[in-house]
This record gives structure tokens, C-alpha cells and sequence, in this order.
């Protein structure tokens, strides 16, 4: 390689060095992490460029000797933050109607099996999104295998807060969906 | 509603201390409403698990026409290299005025009819010499047109660097635009995290 790679030879070192630790990671909360910006509106390719950014800014975070205390709730923070920053995106409604995309979810069960999945999803679809915003993003946080204290790092919220909220989220969606 | 029926999920979350959550154990044992609000609460939270999955399944199908090449194996990077040679070879091309080219092209036909009808071909042959072969080559270059104004290209990292340089799953992209007259404009390649399982081979 010519003596112009040098600048970026440097950084790269310092990257292997996070190499392992970053892609366990990586292997271990992409899926999560895209379910959660999924379901807070983002668009699948959004999802994707904001969990590669927030990967990105974890090395950058490591590298520069940043803490290594709560990786996890650290990352769902960055990716919550950068999806809240794509305002429009956002805004977007989680329960908004699945429509007939459902069908490919269920097409290897009975047809009565799927009328009754698809209304099952329908009346959960709506219930969520009559949520406020602080409950949905707890219940999605949750889902994504966060404790307590971690999402209220997330959002910034007490731990006993987020406790009651979830609890009260549960609750509500249980008298709605009639289980 | 019992007294303890709002800790209930907490206690399913495994969020409570060892003495509460024994006490609310003793409690659940003795109390049939909160067992069947806790079996509840436990099917509410697989449904909501579920139609996560379906959410996100579901704009996974949406978007089943990429939107950028991914492209990782080498042969494809081999296509793209000689891609992006005859995009800067095509940039150093000279063009030719469209009026000379159409020129070249309405004096092509007619000699090539009256060679084979003429009986008398050298004379014919002399007044309307047939153009040069080399002339279509810049012709159809003039022409030419590119179809997109930009184009992605994933590049794996180890076609650029050593084994073990870069962590695994790290990748970069270019950026190539593309000018109104077919040139490359510019190219800017930046660090992309990739799909780690698309790596194997």
C-alpha cells in the first residue's frame, strides 16, 4: 500500500483492538435493536443505518476510552436518540395497521387460523397505538430484553417509574385485547 | 383489585427484591384473581412479543427491491472494478459533435446499396467511399448516456486490506456520481458495518 494509507491505518488498529468485543455485540443486539426502531416508526433501511451508526459511534466510544458499564442500554440510548432525531420518521405511528403483509407471517397455518391471528393483531395494533408515547416505548424497550434500569436510562425516567408504567401498559392492553 | 396486582408484572420481569418476591409469591398462591390477571398479563406480553416480529417482518417484506447493491463476493467486486475502469477510460474519451456524427451515419447507407447493385463497383466505390470503421466507435460514444445519476457499491474490506486489519463486519461503501456527460464526478467511500453472516463464503 502506498504511503498515503498511513492517516487511516492508524484508526483501524485501534479498532481491531474492539474488534471482538463490538462485533459480539453487534451479532447479539442487531436484531433487537432493529425490532425496537422498527417498531417506533422507522422505515427497515432507517433501522438499519441507524443501528450501523450507533455500532459506529459505540467503536468510536470504546476507542476514546469511553465506560463500558450498561453497553447494551448505552446502545438502545444512541439508537432511541437518533431515531427521535429523524423527527419525521418517527412520528410515525407503531400500531398503525399491518394490512395484508400479515398474510405472510401466517401462510402456513389454516385460513381460520389466520382470520383469527389477523384480528388478534388488529385489536392489539390499535390498542398500542391508543399508548401514550412514554408507555409504548417502554413495553418496545422491554421486548428488546431491557431491564428496569436500563430503559430508564433509556428515557431518561426513574426506575420506579418505569416500573409503573409498564405494569399500567399491561394492564390497558389486556382489558382491550380481552385476554 | 388485590393489593398486590400492581406488581404483578414486575414480579414476571423478575424486577423485585428477594423478599417481595417471595411475599408475592405466597400471595399468588393463595389468590385465584391475581393468577389469572398474572396468566394474562403473560399472554399480553407474547402477543406484544409477536407482533413486534410481525412488524418488523413485515417491512422487511416491504422492502423486498434493494435499494442499493450489496454486493460482497469477489467476482462481483471484479465486475465492479471493470465498471468503474470503464467509467474513468470513458471520462478521457474526446467527444464528438452529434452534428458530424449523424453526418457520418446518413453517408454510411446509400454506398453500401450501391456497391451491391452497381455493376461497375470501383467507380462507385471511389465516389462514395464507405466510412471508416473507427468512425461508429465515437459516435455511439457521444451518444451514450448514463441511466443513473448515482451508484453504491459495497466493497468488503478485505479486498483492500490484510486479513485481520479491519474487525470482522466492517465493510466500506463508495459513493460514485456520475457527471451529464457519463464522467465519473466524484467518488467518496466511507466505513459501512455489514451483515457479518453475508461474509461467509
Amino acid at each position: 500500500m502506498s504511503g498515503d494509507s498511513l492517516p487511516l491505518a492508524l484508526p483501524l488498529s485501534r479498532f481491531a483492538t474492539d474488534a471482538c468485543e463490538v462485533t459480539d455485540l453487534y451479532r447479539e443486539l442487531r436484531e433487537p435493536l432493529l425490532r425496537y426502531l422498527v417498531c417506533l416508526g422507522l422505515s427497515r433501511d432507517e433501522a438499519q443505518d441507524v443501528v450501523q451508526d450507533a455500532f459506529l459511534t459505540l467503536h468510536r466510544h470504546l476507542a476514546s476510552g469511553g465506560s463500558q458499564e450498561n453497553i447494551r442500554g448505552w446502545l438502545f440510548r444512541v439508537a432511541h436518540n437518533q431515531a427521535r432525531n429523524r423527527q419525521g420518521s418517527y412520528h410515525r405511528r407503531f400500531g398503525e395497521p399491518l394490512d395484508l403483509e400479515i398474510d405472510a407471517q401466517l401462510d402456513e397455518t389454516t385460513p381460520e387460523r389466520v382470520v383469527l391471528e389477523k384480528e388478534r393483531f388488529r385489536r392489539l395494533g390499535e390498542a398500542i397505538s391508543l399508548l401514550p408515547e412514554s408507555e409504548r416505548e417502554c413495553l418496545l424497550l422491554r421486548a428488546g430484553g431491557l431491564r428496569y434500569r436500563e430503559i430508564s436510562e433509556v428515557l431518561g425516567m426513574a426506575t420506579s417509574t418505569v416500573g409503573d408504567t409498564i405494569e399500567r401498559a399491561i394492564r390497558k392492553l389486556a382489558e382491550k385485547c380481552n385476554v | 383489585m388485590c393489593d398486590h396486582s400492581g406488581k404483578l408484572v414486575a414480579w414476571l420481569d423478575g424486577e423485585l427484591g428477594n423478599d417481595e418476591m417471595a411475599e408475592l409469591e405466597r400471595h399468588i398462591s393463595a389468590c385465584g384473581k391475581c393468577r389469572s390477571q398474572l396468566e394474562s398479563y403473560q399472554q399480553v406480553s407474547a402477543r406484544f412479543d409477536a407482533y413486534c416480529d410481525a412488524v418488523l417482518s413485515a417491512k422487511a417484506h416491504r422492502r423486498r427491491l434493494p435499494r442499493r447493491v450489496a454486493v460482497l463476493t469477489t467476482a462481483t467486486v471484479a465486475a465492479i472494478a471493470a465498471t468503474l475502469v470503464f467509467v474513468l477510460l470513458r471520462a478521457r474519451v474526446p467527444t464528438v459533435a452529434p452534428p458530424l456524427s449523424v453526418q457520418v451515419q446518413t453517408q454510411a447507407a446509400p454506398p453500401a446499396i450501391v456497391v451491391e447493385k452497381v455493376p461497375a463497383p470501383v467507380l462507385s466505390k471511389t465516389d462514395h467511399p464507405p466510412p471508416p470503421a473507427a468512425a461508429s466507435t465515437p459516435r455511439q460514444t457521444a451518444n451514450w448516456q448514463p441511466t443513473e445519476r448515482a451508484i453504491q457499491i459495497s466493497i468488503p474490506a478485505e479486498s483492500m486490506f490484510p486479513p485481520g486489519a479491519v474487525p470482522e463486519g466492517l465493510n466500506f461503501l463508495a459513493d460514485l456520481s456520475i457527471a451529464a456527460d457519463g464522467s465519473a464526478e466524484q467518488i467518496r467511500l466511507r466505513p459501512r458495518l455489514m451483515e457479518v453472516e453475508r461474509r461467509q463464503p
